[in-house]
């Protein structure tokens, strides 16, 4: 096989003996890859000369002792610590697991309470509002024949009511939860139900003199 | 020091079978103080040899061949038969000789490489010991992984599979490793 100049390196780093023999052949009429082979063999052929050995006689024994002794050797605190770690480790997780699974049904439990009492609360506030609206069309008829002041002023007082409810209404929407807003719906709807109780007693006031 | 003249050796690692890997592994887990002395008898020539080579002195040469066969006493019971055992000894024994290697970077007071490298006296007259000197410290100036890729191909005369398994690289990147390194220590090899 004929090679050029250029390939020489490929030889080099194919290594196989094939590969040198071929680097070779080609380098007997190169002088530059001549070259460039015999200082790649003598570095090859200087790193052989330093595997390299000694006798100590004490080595063997140095070492048979060191073995021995390991064996012999308590456990070694890195030791100790993993084997205490593997341990806590083996018999926390069923406890962890335990208990988180403990802790999930306890708040999976008090979910369910706040959503039953929630919707309690809501339904109670339904019929509430029903009832309302009842007694709202009771005085309807009144406060809209009715020009005297006191009704006009009832009136006004119902229809600021009305539109603060409505609002309030508005943010429970957003936020079902909050407590304060709905003490403060249930505060304007009693407003309102004394209001229109004052709108009928007026009214039984007129009619029965 | 008890130490006797340093010798070249031309002697490749003996190949054994996977059972009697296997088997080796298992007596070494066991306890079996016979299988260390036989596995020192069959490999503590290459094992000093790679471990001087790596580490320059034969003391710190020595402390790896004995931390070795300790590591091997704790960890034989691991051995998965994967690879040679002759394999897994010398991957045992290179990590340590990295580790001695890394402590002796951390020493403030770290002698330079010059002084320790020991010359002794060795028989073989072929090469001039100034190239061997020469080239020693080149080595030692070599990246760890590329000295234990030379050192375990060109001085151990180990194959690329062997040193891919020992150093956790593939055969390919094991053949191109020697290449770049053989290339320059020729260049630097010229300048000295």
């Amino acid at each position: 096989m004929t090679i050029t100049c250029n390939q020489i390196d490929d030889l080099l780093f194919d290594g196989s003996p094939l590969a040198m023999e071929t680097a070779a052949r080609h380098a007997a009429e190169c002088d530059a890859c001549a070259q460039t082979l015999a200082a790649w063999n003598e570095l090859s052929d200087t790193a052989q000369s330093l595997r390299t050995t000694w006798d100590n006689d004490t080595l063997w024994p140095r070492i048979e002792r060191a073995i021995r002794a390991e064996r012999k050797r308590p456990m070694r605190w890195t030791s100790r610590a993993a084997a205490a770690i593997f341990i806590i480790a083996a018999l926390g997780a069923p406890l962890f697991y335990m208990l988180r699974v403990q802790t999930r049904e306890a708040a999976f439990d008090r979910t369910i309470i706040r959503v039953s009492a929630l919707d309690e609360v809501e339904r109670t506030e339904r019929d509430y509002t029903r009832a309302i609206r009842n007694l709202e069309k009771l005085t309807d008829a009144k406060l809209e024949d009715s020009e005297s002041p006191l009704m006009v002023s009832y009136k006004e007082k119902l229809m600021l009511l009305d539109d603060a409810i409505a609002e309030c209404e508005a943010n429970i929407d957003h936020n079902r939860q909050n407590a304060h807003l709905r003490k403060q719906l249930l505060a304007m709807y009693s407003e309102k139900q004394q209001t229109l109780q004052d709108v009928l007693r007026e009214d039984s006031d007129v009619s029965n003199p | 020091m008890l130490q006797a003249a340093m010798t070249t050796v031309l002697h490749p690692v003996p190949a054994s079978s996977g059972s009697e890997d296997r088997r080796i592994a298992a007596a070494c887990a066991a306890g079996d103080a016979q299988i260390f002395e036989d596995i020192y008898r069959r490999f503590g020539a290459s094992l000093k040899s790679i471990a001087w080579n790596h580490l320059g002195n034969i003391s710190d040469a020595e402390d790896a061949v004995q931390e070795t066969f300790l590591k091997i006493h704790r960890s034989a019971s691991t051995y998965t038969g994967e690879a040679s055992f002759s394999t897994w000894i010398f991957r045992i024994l290179v990590n340590t000789c990295y580790d001695v290697l890394r402590k002796r970077k951390r020493r403030i007071d770290e002698a330079p490489i010059e002084d320790m490298v020991e010359t002794a006296e060795r028989t073989a007259p072929s090469v001039d010991e100034a190239k061997r000197m020469t080239l020693r410290k080149l080595l030692h100036e070599l990246p760890e992984q590329r000295r234990s890729v030379f050192t375990l191909f060109e001085i151990e005369g180990l194959s690329h599979a062997e040193i891919g398994e020992i150093l956790g690289i593939t055969e390919g990147n094991s053949k191109w490793i020697l290449f770049a390194t053989k290339k320059d220590l020729q260049t630097k090899w010229k300048r000295k």
